[in-house]
């Protein structure tokens, strides 16, 4: 038996990077749930939204084809979560990702400066709207974005990658700091 | 190679988002003989001029796709899910 303890511990912490013009912030491990639909099955944004998303704001988040995540600030009991993947069926299949991707948010006037230099997706409003969300390389690695105001985006990524994501993000934003 | 590839799900991308996996050529039946399978595994046309491929948005939204794209100038001139590709005989 080891003598050290295994303990859980947020993947960012509370970090933030603050100055006038962008500001990077770790979210709240909440949950993320993934939500996989059925091969040329219906649109389920609406169903999700109402029946485990809550109704709440940017909760329900397309994926892929077929493929949503719904995700929340706060942290569910395993209970909790086994209530929301049989709320699914037999809709879709439900997978918790909880503990697998870590979001934080960059906002602040320079905030599509800021990703275009690492992101080859076009992230003006006209083409990237609020509440849009795409899955694109950030450099080299994979993330999930969502806009969420007019000059703010969430960006989710898989945990092992969070904090080279997050500080790949915050040498791009060093010019505007 | 072309710099950007249109996802006909996610829009216009780059290429590092994307794994190709080779030519969309039509699949041997289960009792095709050997020879029929020696060409579908290892021989290809390689022609000059419009082709049918393979790609894999592997960074995106994970969708095999079918792009059409000139081997001679590289301009793609379309891309389309896999399975929309297999139901209009573009791919098998």
């Amino acid at each position: 038996m080891s003598e050290y303890r295994v303990t859980r511990r947020s993947a960012l912490g509370s970090n933030a990077l603050r100055s006038e013009r962008i500001c990077i912030s770790a979210l709240p491990e909440g949950h993320v749930i993934q939500v996989m639909g059925k091969e040329g099955g219906p649109d389920l944004g609406a169903f999700l939204s109402e029946k485990i998303g809550g109704g709440a704001k940017f909760a329900v988040r397309i994926a892929a084809p077929f493929q949503w995540y719904v995700v929340g600030d706060r942290a569910l009991s395993p209970e909790e979560t086994d209530t929301m993947l049989d709320t699914l069926h037999p809709h879709a299949a439900g997978v918790d990702q909880s503990h697998g991707r870590v979001r934080f948010q960059v906002e602040g006037a320079m905030v599509e400066r800021l990703l275009a230099k690492g992101t080859g997706t076009d992230v003006s409003v006209e083409a990237f709207p609020v509440g849009h969300s795409t899955m694109t390389l950030i450099g080299h690695i994979a993330a999930h974005v969502t806009r969420v105001g007019e000059h703010a985006f969430e960006i989710m990524v898989l945990r092992g990658f969070a904090e080279s994501l997050w500080d790949d993000c915050a040498r791009m934003a060093q010019e505007f700091t | 190679m072309a710099s950007l590839v249109p996802c006909p799900h996610c829009g216009m991308r780059p290429k590092e988002e994307f794994t190709i996996k080779g030519a969309a050529i039509a699949r041997p039946g289960s009792h095709a003989d050997a020879n029929e399978w020696m060409d579908y595994v290892y021989l290809r046309n390689n022609p000059l001029g419009t082709y049918d491929e393979y790609w894999h948005h592997t960074s995106g939204c994970r969708r095999w796709l079918v792009v059409t794209r000139d081997t001679g100038t590289h301009e793609i001139s379309a891309s389309c899910d896999v399975t929309v590709a297999v139901k209009t005989g573009v791919a098998a």
